[in-house]
């Protein structure tokens, strides 16, 4: 990283093309970063058109926080009060305007609900769904690439339909019927093995309490887990069946190294891409598992939100979503990129030059520690 | 391991107590119906209580509540959420509710009104002391009404005493102040109405940053929305009370996983379960079920405002038209009893003389002809989801033999409360358990909170408000008689029933007993954990 910004900035300063090209070669300076650079900023824009299109929202809702927060029971002038404590009584383009200004300066401003600063309220929630979503990587990915790849080698078996119906029957079953079936199969009395409700601590790391996280984690890998393992297994079919593999097996490369070194690489693409859309779905909050087991976790605190119109907590959530699916998108895009033989076995002069998207393949074998280049050379 | 453990306790807690009668009971009264259910639960839980073994101290217990989407907060006089439960750990009052809906001196040992309750003297046992060491004294009394009483605090319970004259306020001396009200008018049921929110708190007192009162429990730890820890006040005004070192507060979003999470022994009481768990819980035999037989109303506010619910015939006609027992069965699940139109029946000056009405569609009908509608009666009725929905539609069932069509009509609870909210037309209506005074205070008395049926009757008027003059019992019993065959004639609500509150606990919790109040199992100075 310090060395490809010390190369951008040299070569922001005029050097001639050839030089560049050479630093390119020696620093292996990512011309995608470019790219990364203009995705980026268009990832500001959507997260700015998205806090416009909250506030337009929010703004349709009928009802407001002051009348919330006080119950049936507060008399009029209570809420006139509150309303004005609260700022609500402002023109609403003032409100906005006053809220982009302190969120922009970092302020993300007070949630009005619980009065206490929005990161206050927001991170703890945040990590704790950082912490699923790792979990639910840690289960399915594995999981689901060793699944997919076996159900591909024995494609049309007998094991092969028994798994695939079993994934479609998990697939149908709608996840809080899982979550609950899992609650009742480990948690009730005589099994006890993990807690029914992920009540976490909020004084203890996550990672000291993992067993909270066993059932959620669980419950949404499971559901997940059908859509991986038949992405993987497909793209997987379609590799194996492929002019390189037949070349290998031809040469007399052992056959799980053809499997796992030649051909999961390449049917790795489409997984990525799937792994990425089941993240964006659960980084706003996987909802139903924490309904299910109380989890604290960004879908119930929003839900809560736009119960209490807490505005600022509805916008922090909202943005810090689009904001992590922005990234997650970002993150899939350049493992595309960098998994696609295509680009990566192209000659380098020849995709610098193509490369008007900023997509630079160099590098990545070094990266990624795969023997590509052994490939390639052979 | 656990399972067996708990097992035995219940066994020998069980024979300690003569436990074969209390199961004995409570098998009986899950046969019976619903009216007898109670009352037998009640007293078999009662007698569990009395004889329960000598309370033991220590452990930390865990009491999951539900707090709907609302982080909540501490404050003690503007408590949001779950911070009218928190409020029970942390501060006291003057007075505090006995098991019948009544009031008894807690801080105070003197609150007593003048001949016509226009000026309250109120006086606190000495040496009474806050979590953070200072003395009780009047200033802390002064600041505590000040504060509650405050427009820039916008209470949502100011309402409650909005009679108080914060200018009248007056220090008798140390320990001793005066209330007075507005317009030197009488307020008798002041005791009722400064006991839920009148908290007393230090002239240092902040909720957030200084949250402390005199309470049984001092604050450790509270994270909104989440839980809250506390522990034991060592100079809690009740001898030897509280019980436990800790007692934690945990927030569940939804029922169903607070019901797990009891069962599975995460946490050892649930206050306020759903009636539809009752049977799953029963069934549990590391758990007992509470039933609380309160006079909380449970019915249908009829909007005056709007026509055609102006016309007094149709409003008696929607209430002959009502199947009671049904609703009682199917709303409730049979958790509680039958009301006749009226709200506090355990007040003392409740008139027990007027029948009950009974259902009678044919006179709903000639009553509805006789006002014009031939069956061609629509009325909108707006509920939130849950509770009062489901009794929504019990009624619009009933309604339909009577000729009426009933919409129920969904809404959120933020739409339900928001600026529409005068809009309508019938909604459901409940209070919770308080003496007549303080509920006509919520409903429809001429200075109510917030008056959703829209009330108002000059006899009725002038009766309530002779009444708050009138801190004698037998005259103020003849004036709340009158009112209340005035309510029954041509008020505006419909109170269809009183509903159970139920609490679930491990066995392992003592010193819960079913009470009269919604309160139960709130009452975290009576708390206590076997242990062993």
């Amino acid at each position: 990283m310090h060395k490809s910004l010390q190369t951008a900035s040299a070569s922001s300063e005029g050097h001639p093309a050839a030089k560049r090209a050479q630093q390119h070669a020696r620093w292996r300076l990512p011309v995608w970063l470019s790219w990364f650079l203009g995705r980026l900023a268009y990832g500001l824009l959507t997260v700015w058109v998205i806090s416009l299109i909250v506030f337009v929202a929010t703004l349709v809702l009928p009802s407001d926080p002051a009348r919330i927060i006080l119950g049936p029971d507060a008399p009029l002038e209570s809420v006139q009060t509150l309303q004005h404590q609260l700022g609500l009584d402002q023109p609403k383009l003032v409100q906005y305007v006053h809220w982009l200004a302190g969120f922009i300066q970092g302020n993300w401003g007070v949630s009005l609900d619980s009065q206490l600063a929005v990161t206050e309220v927001l991170w703890p929630r945040f990590a704790n769904t950082l912490a699923l979503l790792a979990g639910v990587v840690a289960f399915v990915l594995p999981l689901a690439l060793v699944l997919g790849v076996a159900l591909a080698l024995k494609r049309d078996s007998r094991f092969d339909q028994a798994v695939l119906s079993a994934l479609i029957l998990f697939k149908a079953v709608p996840g809080f019927l899982l979550g609950i079936g899992l609650v009742l199969l480990f948690s009730m009395p005589g099994v006890n093995l993990f807690p029914a409700v992920a009540i976490l601590d909020p004084e203890l790391s996550i990672f000291a309490q993992w067993q909270y996280l066993v059932l959620p984690v669980l419950t949404l890998g499971l559901a997940a887990l059908p859509y991986l393992t038949r992405l993987v297994r497909s793209s997987m079919i379609e590799a194996l069946d492929s002019d390189y593999v037949g070349a290998a097996r031809l040469r007399g490369i052992p056959e799980r190294r053809i499997v796992w070194l030649h051909t999961l690489p390449n049917a790795l693409v489409p997984a990525v891409q799937g792994l990425a859309l089941t993240l964006r779905t659960l980084v706003g909050g996987a909802l139903l598992a924490e309904v299910i087991f109380s989890y604290p976790g960004m879908g119930v605190t929003l839900h809560a939100a736009i119960q209490m119109r807490d505005l600022p907590l509805i916008q922090a959530i909202v943005l810090l979503t689009t904001v992590s699916v922005v990234g997650i998108n970002l993150l899939a895009d350049l493992l595309t990129v960098l998994l696609t033989p295509k680009l990566r076995t192209a000659p380098r002069k020849v995709m610098i030059q193509r490369n008007t998207r900023g997509i630079q393949p160099g590098g990545v074998a070094d990266w990624r520690g795969l023997p590509d280049g052994s490939a390639n050379s052979a | 391991m656990k399972h067996d453990l708990s097992r035995r306790k219940f066994l020998g807690n069980g024979l300690a107590l003569g436990g074969s009668l209390i199961l004995g009971g409570s098998l009986l009264s899950g046969c019976n119906n619903s009216g007898s259910n109670t009352d037998s639960n009640a007293a078999g839980a009662k007698a569990a209580g009395s004889a329960n073994a000598e309370p033991v101290h220590g452990g930390r217990l865990r009491v999951g509540i539900i707090d709907g989407d609302q982080s909540g907060n501490l404050d003690a006089h503007k408590p949001i959420g779950g911070g009218i439960i928190r409020g029970w750990a942390l501060y006291s009052k003057f007075w505090e509710w006995d098991e019948h809906v009544g009031t008894r001196l807690a801080l105070a040992e003197f609150a007593e009104p003048n001949a016509d309750a226009s000026a309250w003297t109120i006086r606190i046992q000495p040496g009474l002391e806050f979590h953070h060491g200072k003395t009780i004294d009047a200033d802390d009394l002064l600041f505590s009404i000040l504060r509650l009483t405050d427009p820039n605090l916008a209470s949502p319970y100011a309402g409650l005493v909005g009679a108080i004259d914060r200018d009248a306020l007056r220090k008798l001396d140390d320990r001793t102040i005066e209330i007075r009200f507005k317009q030197g008018r009488s307020f008798f049921p002041l005791d009722e109405t400064l006991i839920s929110f009148g908290s007393i708190v230090p002239v240092d007192y902040d909720p957030i940053t200084n949250p402390v009162g005199a309470g049984p429990y001092k604050l450790k730890k509270f994270i909104p929305g989440q839980r809250s820890l506390y522990t034991r006040f060592e100079n809690y005004f009740k001898a030897g009370k509280p019980y436990l070192d800790e007692l934690e507060i945990i927030e569940f979003k939804d029922q169903v996983s607070r019901v797990a999470a009891l069962r599975a022994g995460q946490i050892d009481l649930a206050s306020w379960v759903q009636a539809e768990h009752s049977a799953l819980l029963k069934a549990d035999e590391r758990l007992r079920l509470y039933a609380s037989p309160t006079t909380s109303f449970t019915g249908f506010n009829l909007n005056l405002a709007k026509p055609p619910l102006q016309d007094v015939r149709v409003r008696q006609a929607l209430r002959l038209l009502t199947d009671r027992e049904e609703l009682v069965q199917r709303a409730l699940n049979g958790f509680g009893r039958v009301a006749n139109d009226l709200y506090s029946p355990h007040d003392p000056t409740f008139n027990h003389d007027i029948p009950q009405r009974a259902h009678d569609v044919d006179q709903a009908r000639s009553l509805l002809r006789q006002a014009g509608f031939q069956d061609n009666l629509q009325l909108e009725l707006t509920t939130t989801p849950g509770a009062g929905a489901n009794a929504a539609l019990v009624y619009a069932q009933q309604a339909k033999k009577a000729g009426v069509e009933i919409k129920v009509t969904q809404v959120d609870g933020s739409v339900f409360n928001g600026p529409q909210r005068e809009n309508w037309l019938v909604s459901p209506a409940s209070t919770p358990a308080r003496g007549f005074l303080a509920t006509a205070l919520h409903n429809d008395a001429p200075d109510a909170i917030y008056n959703r049926t829209n009330f108002h009757d000059k006899r009725f008027d002038e009766l309530y408000y002779q009444a708050l003059a009138q801190p004698a019992l037998e005259p103020r019993k003849a004036l709340i008689h009158e009112a209340q065959r005035i309510q029954h004639e041509r008020g505006g609500l419909v109170i269809w029933g009183y509903s159970d509150i139920l609490d679930a606990a491990s066995n392992r919790v003592g010193g819960l007993v079913p009470e009269q109040t919604t309160f139960a199992s709130w009452r975290f100075d009576n708390l206590w954990l076997k242990h062993a």
